[in-house]
């Protein structure tokens, strides 16, 4: 007898989750359905099926360049916060010092700090130092907040790499740089992926922030955004919308599988490894 | 063992562990300097502006505790947090309830399968948030998939639309839990899969049912998911400004909102800063009581 849920328990905790299942796609499978309606709303009757709105996408310069500063946005914020979160990721999980809770207290207080309460710290900040506002300063706040994820993606996997292969390096007379190079950043590279990944998505979907001081070049946000309030551009706005989130969720979901694969594959070396070293 | 060697010997011990401590301090330098500058710095310049020890607009007072004053005694604002507070305590609620039999159901049910099912419920969360708001506020507007769908069967007329549907309090709490389930279910996951499976057989064998076992051992012990899934709700929804601007309407305008009126329309930054600084100390607050169940490592693995 299963103590956790009777035979009945079961069917209806698969019952659940099936509509709990539908529930979440629902609404994303209506938008794709619905982005090839012949209907200039988004809305019943169907009148049959068109590509007009992905067409119209490819043609609206100001979405294309709305895109555009996105993308740039969120590459350059995923490289500077890959960047910062390795020596973070290996401060905490390679060194002991008096201050490491306060570190590690900062570099995750931006989970918690309200994206409003942050967007206009900036704006305040920026405008103090009279920094005009632009993609750049967007990025400024994107790598705070996508940070504390790019760490939490990088330390799991630091904490699997043995300490020993790094040692066993220096012991052999390589200094800390080639032993990074050599050994502990081939070992990272699928977490840094991630990570880069992760912070690419996070920046790229990110709007409080952006809000408060993007500028006068909109990013793809903050363009729909404005854009909601015009019923006649809201199909085209869907057909991107529908491009974008498909992108986005196979980009995050191969980049998970990779990683656990990879995690997967790093603990065979690394056991294969012991073996020869106990023999 | 000659003296002179063994002083060597520390000597170079001594060396290497001052030059590891500059090493730390180096690599530690670019992150912390980087959320100093750009996000201490930042946010610190809010509690000096709330009090008037900054100023950048010209109706701003200076050295003035005003907006504090105003925000804390008898404003609609406080009223709107107090709203604020109460729906964010709505959602979180709803949305650990639609995810605990889920969860549970993935952990001790599901099998071999369960993280594979796993990313089937998270990976909406993975996609964009603002498409999945804008996703539902296309389907639940007035001349939405719901309504126009409603209207071309008969069951609504040419023009009426189902009032509770749209810009509504209804309709936050449904897409705020819709963005936040699958997020939710996973502190919990790992609660409940970390879960002893004796613990639960050795109740039933002592005879207990399974509805007594799970109140008495598998809730009490999955609480620090369901603490942390509710805190981690808790925190940004009463800031939430997005989803009620989409789907909510001025009547359920949050904190948030509030937040974003006093800078980029009512143009009182010293009131939104009083307001934001607020807001800071509110989860602070909410840190400090239930920090200790916020163990970050279980949402990211």
């Amino acid at each position: 007898m299963n103590a956790a849920v009777s035979t009945g328990g079961r069917r209806g905790l698969w019952l659940f989750f099936g509509l709990l299942v539908v529930f979440l796609y629902a609404p994303i499978v209506i938008l794709i359905v619905f982005s090839f309606n012949d209907r200039s709303f988004v809305s019943f009757p169907w009148e049959g099926f068109t590509l007009r709105w992905y067409r119209q996408f490819l043609q609206n310069s100001s979405l294309l360049s709305a895109l555009r500063t996105s993308a740039f946005v969120a590459v350059v914020t995923a490289g500077a916060t890959v960047a910062l979160a390795i020596p973070a990721a290996i401060v905490l999980v390679r060194r002991r010092f008096f201050a490491k809770g306060l570190v590690s207290g900062l570099l995750l207080a931006p989970l918690v700090i309200p994206l409003v309460v942050f967007g206009i710290s900036l704006l305040i900040l920026f405008n103090t130092l009279g920094i005009p506002l632009s993609p750049l300063t967007i990025v400024v706040g994107h790598v705070v907040i996508a940070l504390p994820f790019a760490v939490l993606t990088l330390v799991p996997r630091l904490e699997r790499i043995p300490v020993w292969l790094e040692e066993a390096s220096r012991d052999l007379g390589a200094n800390a740089v080639t032993t990074f190079r050599w050994i502990t950043l081939p070992l990272l590279a699928p977490a840094v992926v991630s990570s880069f990944l992760i912070s690419f998505v996070i920046s790229f979907d990110e709007i409080v922030i952006a809000s408060f001081i993007a500028g006068d070049e909109p990013t793809f946000p903050l363009y729909l955004f404005s854009q909601l309030r015009l019923p006649r551009q809201l199909p085209q706005v869907i057909a991107v919308a529908v491009v974008v989130m498909i992108v986005s969720a196979v980009v995050v979901i191969a980049s998970e599988v990779g990683r656990r694969m990879a995690d997967r594959r790093l603990e065979r070396q690394i056991a294969a490894v012991e073996r020869v070293g106990v023999e | 063992m000659d003296p002179a060697i063994d002083a060597a010997a520390s000597g170079e011990a001594r060396r290497a562990r001052s030059r590891r401590r500059l090493a730390t301090l180096g690599l530690a330098s670019a992150p912390v300097g980087y959320l100093a500058l750009f996000f201490l710095i930042p946010v610190l310049m809010v509690a000096a502006y709330s009090v008037g020890m900054l100023t950048l607009l010209p109706q701003d007072d200076y050295l003035s505790l005003q907006p504090w004053r105003d925000l804390l005694f008898g404003s609609i604002y406080l009223d709107v947090f107090w709203r604020s507070v109460w729906m964010a305590l709505v959602v979180s609620v709803v949305s650990v309830v639609l995810a605990y039999p889920v969860a549970y159901f993935l952990a001790l049910v599901a099998g071999l399968r369960k993280y594979t099912l796993l990313l089937v419920i998270i990976a909406p969360f993975l996609t964009s948030y603002l498409l999945r708001v804008l996703a539902l506020r296309v389907i639940l507007q007035e001349d939405g998939v719901v309504n126009s769908f409603l209207r071309t069967v008969g069951i609504l007329g040419p023009d009426e639309a189902v009032g509770w549907l749209f810009n509504s309090r209804f309709a936050v709490y449904l897409v705020l839990a819709y963005v936040w389930v699958p997020f939710v279910a996973l502190p919990i996951f790992v609660s409940l899969e970390s879960l002893d499976h004796a613990l639960l057989e050795a109740s039933n064998d002592l005879g207990a049912s399974r509805w007594r076992t799970f109140w008495t051992i598998t809730f009490p012990l999955s609480l620090p998911g369901v603490i942390a899934a509710f805190i981690f709700v808790f925190i940004p929804t009463i800031g939430e400004y997005v989803t009620p601007l989409l789907v909510g309407g001025p009547g359920n305008f949050m904190f948030g909102n509030a937040i974003q009126g006093a800078f980029l329309q009512g143009l009182d930054w010293q009131f939104g800063s009083a307001m934001s600084m607020f807001l800071v100390f509110a989860v602070v607050v909410l840190i400090v009581l239930f920090g200790r169940y916020l163990n970050v490592r279980t949402v990211t693995e």
